[in-house]
């Protein structure tokens, strides 16, 4: 038998699978348990056959070269987690949490639906613009996970619809990255995306929202609810504690309404100017280095993740790996594709973060516009789905920000994944009959 | 004790290979970075200009400020911009374009090329694509070798993105990363991002010097639906339609088809060029597999021979826009077309518009380029040093 590329390939997915559960076994953490399995791989990859012709040298220096390329995959994204954990933790040690949270059950908690729905547009407000769903958890995760806590929503459930809501907000127009991504490596604008993606968020954010407060009753004197929640500390005014929201919006808004005119920070810098809001208005004197301290030590595990995801991509894709699992996938039946894509992608968005998008976003794309069908729903529906992976191991990037946001000490899988179960596989259904009739649809919503 | 000795230790032992490994792929980021492409021009190269020279938008001697190699026969005629480079991971631009600027004669009409349009994308690679930093290409006076790049700027002359790229002056919304793609900012912007200012420099080229057409070159992966093409401004079909005609009909044996450029998708040479300025704007493809997401392992074997099993896989389900099979798209085969799509524009362009006609030789043709591009690449060192260029 000859020994080919597809052999060679297979070879090095199963070191890595191999590894994986090895390193697991040492009780290795994820970060280092991924490391491994990258190591492995490129370790397989030299020793085993390439395929029938002699391939390109692959020197020692190159192959380091190759890792530490590797690390910056996700740079941006980690810059962006670390500049709004150092804002949002600021905010909530200055006492800003504690003061809107009184604020927002005094206004509204009688208010159940309008309450809840208030909720929903503040979580969705964050990810809609920046495209980050770790960003919402991250901004106002917490303010909403204790208001819900006033209304006698469950942990579990708070965290999950906390996570959902992030997701669905991350998916949310007018900004997804999962489709700006596919659509730029397609050579497709990113217009008509809009509506579709308003809808299948907005319907799943409802959902989610309604289903996971079910039970929960606003039936306590608000004056009792709002003894029982913590202090604010003195100086506080409703105009200071939205001042640092203020400078986010402002600096988000102010790049898309004068795009021309308005100099291009990106999005640390942006939390850096928020962090300077916080510090201006705020009447309680903190210990920064602390903050920095707790903010860093918080997000170690996650952004050491995302360095080694990154690794573990260029790997998979130097050792033709990446490209015999995305070959599988468009070679599979369509009835099949249709069939598995809830799963896939979803799954697919736990091990790679963003860069599913160009890997099986663009196959698909151009493969949805060979058979034609309408690829501006159907990338609509992937784009939804591919977030509701993000609580999957091994990056489970916003899932665990949602986690370490909310202080949630239970069982990450049998505590909140189960929760989330119910709302993301709704989520799930929804886009893939979407996706089924992408065509009515499509002729339907004039795109 | 023992165990807090044995943890100090792996830390040590960690902290010592993190630096090592810094210390190479630092070595390795800045060659690349700072590796200069010899352009041995033709002997009838009459100036060679810097992108600077045409707008204040980029700095003279800044990553950007490529070299604008110009061809004046000194006999009236039409002006003709040629654009390499504009995506540094499609390498046939830069290579098609060097092999045109070290062999042409111009006899009638003026003739500017560019090899390097975003020169910064080519000094560094594109992460998680596990690229090669380099190509060569083995000639009998030695090796000749290009960098090989990404389609964005490099981060560290263009960092941060935006989290929406919008275009300039359409305000259409696209990936944020687009913004350092400069086939996605054309026009240009004077006081815009690096890629902004870089083609908004190439505008101010195209205007102050009356160019009447421009050609970009590029590759595609085989799953991209605008695949061994001619892309044509409006103003353009009437050439592109006799070209891609001509070139099925005698020279090619894969067909070049002609596509009218899309008004709904800007920021593309092909439209906005056109539409910003007098000249009319052309861009043709070639099909790369090494771009295919679909792709086995990823080297410079691949990259040079466009050989993949993956491929061949994909195309056997009728996945592809381009045919392949084991003999794949060869270096030479896309260069060749290249060029010989680029002489035959010329010719046609003439043909049809006989005040703008331009006139070249020396270019090699088809067939002589299917044997070998190595005997078109000229040895540095046996001319005379005016004529080497470095970008």
């Amino acid at each position: 038998m000859q020994f080919t590329m597809y052999h060679h390939a297979f070879v090095v997915l199963g070191v890595i699978v191999l590894a994986f559960i090895g390193a697991k076994k040492f009780k290795l953490n994820t970060e280092l348990t991924l490391f491994v399995s990258a190591v492995a791989a490129l370790l397989a990859h030299l020793v085993t056959p390439m395929g029938v012709d002699a391939r390109s040298a692959l020197p020692f220096t190159e192959i380091i070269r190759h890792f530490v390329e590797g690390t910056f995959t996700y740079f941006d994204v980690c810059m962006t987690f670390l500049s709004a954990t150092f804002f949002m933790t600021l905010y909530k040690e200055v006492g800003g949490i504690d003061y809107l949270v009184r604020v927002i059950v005094e206004k509204f908690y009688k208010k159940r639906i309008i309450l809840l729905l208030l909720l929903m547009v503040i979580m969705m407000v964050p990810g809609a613009v920046t495209g980050s769903g770790a960003t919402t958890v991250l901004t106002v995760g917490g303010l909403v996970g204790a208001v819900l806590a006033t209304m006698g929503v469950k942990e579990e459930r708070r965290v999950g619809l906390i996570f959902i809501l992030a997701a669905m907000s991350a998916a949310c127009p007018p900004i997804n990255l999962w489709a700006m991504m596919a659509a730029a490596g397609a050579n497709m604008p990113y217009t008509g995306f809009g509506v579709p993606l308003l809808l299948l968020t907005g319907t799943g954010a409802l959902f989610a929202t309604f289903y996971m407060t079910r039970g929960a009753k606003c039936d306590r004197e608000v004056n009792d609810v709002v003894a029982s929640l913590p202090q604010a500390p003195e100086g506080w005014t409703f105009l200071k504690a939205i001042v640092p929201f203020i400078v986010l919006l402002v600096a988000i808004l102010g790049a898309r309404v004068f795009p021309a005119y308005w100099p291009v920070i990106g999005m640390p810098m942006i939390f850096g100017f928020s962090t300077l809001g916080v510090l201006l208005v705020s009447p309680k004197k903190v210990n920064l280095l602390e903050v920095g301290m707790t903010t860093v030590s918080n997000l170690k595990e996650l952004v050491g993740i995302m360095v080694v995801v990154g690794v573990l991509n260029q790997i998979l894709t130097l050792t033709g790996a990446r490209g015999l699992v995305s070959l599988g996938v468009v070679i599979l039946p369509i009835w099949l594709l249709f069939a598995a894509l809830w799963l896939i992608l979803p799954v697919s968005e736990g091990v790679l973060q963003y860069a599913v998008a160009p890997l099986f976003g663009v196959p698909l794309i151009m493969l949805f516009n060979m058979l034609g069908y309408n690829p501006v729903i159907a990338l609509s529906c992937w784009a939804v789905m591919w977030p509701c992976g993000d609580c999957l191991p091994p990056t489970a990037v916003v899932g665990k920000a949602a986690v370490m946001q909310m202080e949630y000490k239970g069982d990450y899988y049998k505590g909140f994944l189960k929760n989330v179960l119910v709302p993301v596989l709704f989520v799930l259904a929804v886009c893939t009959v979407v996706m089924i009739f992408n065509k009515p649809i499509g002729s339907f919503l004039g795109v | 004790m023992n165990k807090k000795m044995n943890l100090n230790t792996v830390k040590a032992i960690a902290l010592v290979t993190v630096v090592f490994c810094m210390a190479v792929a630092g070595y390795l980021f800045r060659e690349h970075r700072t590796f200069k492409e010899t352009v041995v021009v033709s002997d009838y190269c009459t100036e060679v200009k810097k992108l600077s020279d045409y707008s204040t938008a980029i700095k003279p001697g800044s990553v950007n400020d490529c070299n604008v190699y110009i061809y004046d026969s000194g006999v009236e005629g039409g002006t003709f911009l040629l654009l390499g480079g504009s995506h540094p991971e499609e390498p046939v631009g830069p290579m098609a374009a060097d092999l045109i600027a070290e062999n042409l004669k111009v006899t009638q009409g003026r003739v500017f090329i560019i090899t390097r349009a975003n020169k910064s994308a080519s000094t560094i690679t594109r992460v998680g694509e596990a690229y090669p930093r380099f190509f060569n290409l083995d000639t009998n006076w030695g090796t000749k070798t290009w960098r090989f790049g990404q389609r964005h700027a490099a981060e560290l002359d263009s960092w941060p993105d935006p989290e929406v790229y919008i275009h300039y002056p359409s305000g259409q919304n696209l990936a944020n990363v687009d913004i350092r793609n400069i086939n996605r900012n054309w026009p240009g912007k004077e006081d815009g991002l690096i890629s902004e200012r870089t083609a908004f420099a190439i505008m101010e080229l195209i205007r102050n010097e009356g160019v009447d057409y421009t050609l970009d070159m590029h590759e595609a992966e085989l799953e991209y639906s605008v695949e061994n093409t001619m892309v044509a401004h409006e103003k353009g079909h009437d050439v592109a339609s006799i070209v891609t005609m001509t070139l099925t009909a005698e020279t090619f044996d894969v067909p070049i088809s002609m596509e009218f450029s899309p008004k709904a998708l800007r920021g593309l040479s092909h439209r906005d060029i056109g539409d910003h300025s007098d000249a009319t704007s052309f861009l043709i493809e070639v099909a790369e597999p090494m771009l295919d997401r679909i792709r086995g392992i990823t080297d410079e074997k691949l990259l040079m021979e466009g050989k993949d099993i993956f491929v061949i896989k994909a195309g056997e389900h009728g996945l592809l826009y381009a045919p392949i099979d084991e003999n794949g798209w060869p270096i030479e085969k896309r260069v060749a077309r290249h060029v010989a799509t680029t002489t035959k524009l010329i010719e046609t362009y003439s043909m049809m518009h006989p005040d703008q006609a331009i006139a070249i030789e020396g270019i090699p043709t088809y067939n002589q380029l299917l044997e070998s591009l190595a005997p078109y690449y000229r040895d540095p060192n046996t001319v005379d040093s005016s004529l080497i260029y470095f970008d």
